[in-house]
């Protein structure tokens, strides 16, 4: 276990957004957060990602947490490389370490070859991936992405996707939060099933060794309860 | 005497021809100096901005300083600023110009400086936080290059008010630049001279802005945009 989060409640200006949410990330998991439009998933990444206090309920992290927002605010006056290697420089980390990590993280994301590019000269797949190896050569042990395959077209998505499973498979914990049914049931272990708002964790469903339709129909199922359930 | 000067007003043509005799070293002399006044003026007032922009990051009591300070700045009219100018520094000396188009340039760029930090996207500085930039490359590397679009454009605006305003001060105390020789021929009743050198100054000032200012401003903004939020 890398994070646990207990008992999470979270309200703005009143309105309750998030009760009495639990989360877990295990190493070697990749877990989806999934639930209607308003359900909190992004302030719930939030609060994990330690970015902003929960009203109630604790967050317990064993490790660096970090979160990959759904922009990818990828700084336009700098290099890839120069994105991705920023964290370094303030962590100070050797020169020479940082360039090994940006080789390894590259080849694994494979941008390798538009390294050299500005953020407005790549496509928005390359852009996504750049911004996520920003946070992995800082090697998390949670890393935690927003919506990461909204937008990206289907070669994009495989590819991200598959650097996502490699990346639990070396031992990270992953969070994701998701908007589709298919992406999640193609690639997630557990899945987190929120709400509508005010969200409300409304089942867990463990998807390891399920057959691919089995995966879908359980989450499909889900979905619908989610949409029908109001957490208050 | 008070029909003097409506029967003064010269035709484009003389006006022309005038400024063709006083010589093309004349001319490029005087403008240099103008320009040059005015560009250490606005690029002092632009590191002025850039630090205390820098200062505004780094506590309440800096940002409502710096806040009191620019009104403060933006109230105080250029013909104060260039009769003590001139007091402290003397008739001949070429500091006032300098200074006042440091003093015009100055509210307008950290005027841009403070209004694009106040509204900052607020994920880039979650991001700075979340690479573990420590809080002075926070400005340095995050917040002053997004802003840079905005500093393009209020910078521009600057450079052009510093320049209107410079030769005033030249005017007042100074021995050469474009407002001298207009207040020059001012004072020897010839308007022909005083249209010449005006023609010549706005003739400069569009150059700078179409030629130099308006493509820096797009490069600019081309380079250092953020995507929207």
């Amino acid at each position: 276990m890398v994070l646990r989060a207990r008992g999470i409640w979270k309200s703005y200006n009143g309105r309750t957004v998030l009760v009495d949410v639990d989360v877990e990330a295990r190493r070697g998991e990749l877990a989806a957060i999934i639930g209607p439009n308003g359900a909190g998933k992004t302030t719930l990444l939030r609060i994990l990602a330690g970015l902003e206090p929960p009203d109630r309920g604790t967050v317990e992290a064993y490790g660096r947490v970090l979160l990959v927002f759904q922009e990818n605010l990828l700084l336009p006056w700098r290099r890839l490389r120069d994105n991705i290697l920023l964290g370094l420089r303030y962590h100070k980390v050797p020169p020479g370490k940082r360039l090994e990590r940006l080789r390894r993280v590259a080849e694994l994301l494979g941008i390798t070859e538009h390294l050299d590019k500005y953020p407005g000269e790549v496509s928005g797949g390359t852009a996504r991936k750049a911004a996520i190896a920003r946070m992995l050569v800082l090697e998390p042990d949670v890393l935690l992405l927003d919506e990461p395959l909204a937008g990206l077209d289907a070669g994009s998505r495989r590819s991200l996707l598959e650097a996502l499973r490699s990346l639990a498979r070396q031992g990270r914990a992953i969070i994701v939060v998701d908007h589709s049914l298919s992406d999640v049931a193609s690639y997630a272990d557990v899945v987190y099933v929120l709400s509508q708002a005010p969200g409300r964790v409304i089942a867990r469903l463990e998807l390891r060794g399920l057959a691919a339709g089995e995966r879908v129909r359980l989450l499909y199922e889900a979905m619908f309860r989610a949409s029908q359930v109001n957490a208050v | 005497m008070h029909l003097l000067y409506p029967r003064a007003v010269p035709d484009v043509a003389s006006t022309l021809v005038f400024l063709a005799h006083e010589g093309a070293w004349r001319i490029l002399y005087e403008s240099s100096v103008t320009l040059a006044r005015t560009l250490t003026g606005f690029a002092a007032a632009l590191a002025a901005a850039v630090l205390l922009g820098f200062l505004y990051t780094l506590s309440p009591l800096a940002r409502e300083t710096i806040r009191a300070m620019n009104t403060i700045l933006q109230s105080i009219s250029v013909l104060i600023w260039i009769v003590v100018l001139v007091m402290l520094f003397g008739v001949l000396s070429p500091i006032p110009p300098v200074l006042v188009a440091t003093v015009v340039a100055l509210p307008i760029l950290l005027s841009a400086i403070v209004s694009g930090l106040d509204n900052a996207n607020p994920r880039l500085i979650e991001l700075a936080r979340m690479l573990g930039a420590p809080r002075t490359r926070l400005y340095w590397d995050f917040l002053l290059p997004s802003l840079l679009p905005q500093l393009a454009g209020a910078g521009r605006a600057a450079l052009g008010a510093a320049l209107r305003i410079s030769v005033v001060a030249e005017a007042f105390g100074s021995g050469s630049g474009i407002g001298y020789m207009i207040n020059y021929y001012y004072e020897y009743s010839m308007p022909r001279g005083v249209f010449a050198w005006g023609l010549l100054l706005v003739t400069l000032m569009i150059l700078l802005d179409k030629v130099v200012l308006e493509k820096l401003e797009a490069r600019i903004r081309r380079w250092a945009t953020l995507p929207p939020r």
